[in-house]
């Protein structure tokens, strides 16, 4: 009997290294799949997985710890995953089984390599890195360091040129601390905004109120009995700070990739075909371990974003388990605010910039650029106050739909993506009804049978019919509204409201113009060795699954909500009766008259936030026993009268 | 896409609606910020983003979610605040297509 236990803890059929959003969402997934494998997640971290965009939030306590956790506390126990807080050091992966901290084996059938990435951080022989408040962000123990300090600090160094040090730039800007920011180069995100692009994103940080100082990098860290008292600059320049926050950028976690017996090539990242297997057969990497293909450009990359992460790791589980992925990796995308700005970049904008047709556009406090080839879209930048539709545009590129008459729309920022692909699916199912071509899938054709049913009534039936939605909708009209929902039964609803229905719709046709797209691209420095030598395909001759769109319908009214109350048709009418807006206005005695920003004043639901002090600022976060605004009232009030 | 039929002005067909496939893979991207639910005006419960996002296409609907969503009216004010452009609106509609469907009411 011991044995048998010591058998099964000792070795698994998946093996998980990492428990970050691409581990566990692997893990999710993959117990999913294969409910009868056992799964083990080995891991450093001794805390759950939690949101990491969202980090920034908690740490300027817009959000409290509770609410950063990406699955519901207890998932792994539910899920039957064994989780293992270990450090994994060694793959031997001739025999399949990795070696954990203190020389313990562990077997695997199939390994998942989901490391994650490490903070670039300061150059290590740069003086005085290691006063008390340099602060390199990247894990959660960081954020909660910098929520504790940032109630006793008034100004403050960023350091470091992406996304990730803007984002924290306006976090501190929300405290109301002075911000200095230190780019080592001129422009802002060179490798994925021009110059238009960047000047306009510092043009709106320093209106913020931060100061921006461009090609200035920081010579050392000067400071007063241990803790931080200023950085000297390269343009000889000493800025006064009580904290430095360091946000270079993050390096793949590639130790196992070197510690594997057999060669697993890596480079910036593991390296990994459009399956996410790595040049070892049974280990697959995911996340910001993992250096993908660009397919536009079939250079690889990792893709430190949490979608590109979440996508991978449904992706491993199924190609671990070995089910056929549900959805391609497909092309980058990276939507994100920038201060009062939202960016979003799909595809490659800045690339082939002699092959591409270039439309930039800068009206209404915003700057949209798009690279198009002949018809098709190839990548798209947006910068302005609202965000596009950032799923639609990659969908339009990674199907290779002709943009001809959506480029100017695309162009203004004016682009409804409802309505263009509704009209695409009208199109296309009148096309299917005209020419009599459906595609024969054998279990397609039941639901196929209802649309075409649908579809196949004679034109004045039709528009009988119409006007009769027309009158249920407008005119609560109850004889109407019952001919209505009797007519859609419990299977059309069935048939529609399934959220993970696909079909192939115009199949060919999109294989077809996906294939011209990447043969008008040029392509650049491949990376084909990769394919060369260990001779796996990197593209997978699975069936392309084409996502097709399912038509939603309104929805059957249930007889007790229905009574006594005039029925509308709207699917929101029957919300309780009780008030939907509960105001409950603090009653601290600063709060009306305050200077604070905007959007404190905005929020509405005290349970985030902490309240407002006497001088506009708010008290930091860890002086309340509970996150929640009313019960610290309700103790005050209490306690007070 | 959901057509509601013929809006008061004329014959113009009013979108409300995203297809599953699409709600599916934006409650992929959603990144748990919150600055959805901190923008909601109908918002009374201490709902955190992760359960609302797991409830949303599948398995039970717990009852904080539940009376969440009859209060939600679709103003739309958690659409702009998204940093990614996902539209939460479209996904309370599934949600409370759920909802009915599982006879919650």
């Amino acid at each position: 009997m011991t044995e048998l236990v010591a058998k099964n803890v000792d070795s698994a059929d998946l093996v998980i290294i990492g428990n970050g959003i691409a581990g566990l969402t692997a893990a999710v997934e993959a117990r999913r799949l294969a409910p009868e494998r056992r799964v083990v997640i080995i891991t450093e971290q001794s805390h759950p997985t939690i949101n990491t965009p969202a980090l920034k939030q908690f740490a300027i306590g817009k959000l409290s710890r509770e609410q950063l956790l990406a699955y519901p506390a207890g998932t792994e126990q539910a899920q039957f995953i064994h989780v293992i807080n270990a450090r994994a050091e060694e793959i031997h992966a001739q025999d399949r089984y990795i070696t954990l901290k203190g020389g313990r084996g562990f077997g695997y059938g199939e390994l998942l390599i989901a490391t994650g990435s490490t903070p670039t951080g300061l150059p290590p022989d740069m003086p005085g890195a290691d006063f008390d408040g340099v602060l390199t962000l990247h894990r959660l123990y960081d954020y909660l360091d910098l929520r504790r300090r940032l109630g006793e600090v008034e100004e403050a160094v960023v350091i470091g040129g992406g996304a990730h040090a803007i984002e924290t730039v306006m976090s501190l800007l929300y405290w109301g601390i002075r911000v200095h920011w230190l780019l080592r180069g001129d422009t802002f995100l060179s490798r994925m905004l021009d110059r238009p692009a960047s000047d306009m994103v510092l043009d709106s940080i320093q209106r913020a109120g931060a100061r921006v100082y461009t090609e200035t990098e920081a010579l050392g860290i000067v400071g007063r009995v241990g803790t931080v008292a200023g950085v000297v600059t390269n343009q000889q320049e000493l800025i006064p700070c009580q904290l430095v926050l360091i946000c270079t950028g993050t390096t793949a976690m590639t130790s196992l990739a070197r510690h594997c017996d057999l060669k697993m090539k890596h480079k910036q990242g593991i390296l990994v075909d459009d399956q996410l297997r790595t040049s070892v057969p049974h280990i697959y990497a995911a996340g910001d371990v993992a250096a993908i293909k660009d397919p536009q450009t079939g250079l690889y990359a990792p893709r430190a974003q949490w979608y590109a992460a979440v996508s991978q790791g449904r992706m491993a589980a199924s190609v671990m388990t070995g089910s056929s992925p549900a959805e391609e990796l497909g092309i980058p995308w990276h939507a994100t605010r920038l201060g009062s700005l939202s960016m979003l970049t799909v595809g490659n904008v800045l690339q082939w910039q002699d092959t591409t047709t270039t439309l930039t556009d800068s009206s209404k406090n915003s700057y949209r650029r798009i690279a198009v080839i002949d018809d098709r879209l190839v990548g798209y930048l947006s910068l302005g106050p609202a965000q596009p539709d950032s799923l639609a545009i990659k969908r339009i590129i990674e199907e290779g739909l002709s943009i001809r008459d959506i480029q100017k729309s695309l162009l203004k920022g004016t682009f409804d993506a409802r309505r263009y692909f509704s009209r695409r699916r009208t199109y296309s199912a009148q096309r299917l009804v005209t020419t009599g071509k459906l595609p024969v899938a054998e279990e397609l054709e039941k639901r196929m049978q209802a649309i075409r049913n649908q579809a196949l009534q004679p034109q004045a039936n039709r528009l009988e019919e119409q006007m009769r939605l027309a009158r249920a909708l407008l005119a609560p009209d109850p004889v109407a509204t019952t001919n209505f929902f009797e007519r859609n039964t419990d299977e059309d609803l069935q048939l529609f409201a399934d959220p993970f229905v696909a079909a192939p719709v115009e199949l060919e046709r999109f294989r077809e113009q996906r294939e011209n797209m990447s043969v008008a691209a040029p392509v650049g420095a491949s990376a084909d060795w990769l394919t060369a030598e260990r001779g796996f395909p990197t593209e997978s001759k699975r069936p392309v699954k084409t996502s097709h769109i399912v038509e939603s319908t309104l929805v059957k009214t249930p007889e007790t909500a229905r009574a006594g109350r005039s029925p509308s048709g709207s699917l929101w009418s029957y919300s309780s009766p009780l008030p939907a807006v509960k105001v409950n206005k603090p009653e601290t005695p600063g709060a009306a008259t305050s200077s604070v920003p905007d959007t404190q004043q905005r929020g509405r639901k005290g349970q985030f936030k902490a309240p407002l002090q006497k001088n506009g600022k708010q008290r930091p976060f860890d002086a309340y026993p509970s996150s929640s605004l009313w019960s610290y009232n309700e103790k005050k009030r209490m306690k007070g009268h | 896409m959901l057509r509601t039929g013929l809006s008061k002005r004329g014959s113009k067909t009013v979108s409300l609606h995203k297809t599953g496939p699409q709600v599916a893979q934006e409650l992929v991207a959603c990144i748990g910020c919150n600055e959805c639910l901190l923008a909601c005006p109908a918002l009374d419960e201490a709902i955190t983003i992760d359960v609302l996002n797991r409830e949303t296409l599948s398995g039970p609907i717990s009852t904080p979610v539940a009376r969440f969503a009859r209060s939600c009216f679709q103003c739309g004010a958690c659409v702009a605040p998204c940093p990614v452009g996902l539209s939460r609106e479209a996904m309370m509609m599934w949600l409370k297509v759920r909802l009915l469907r599982s006879g919650w009411g």
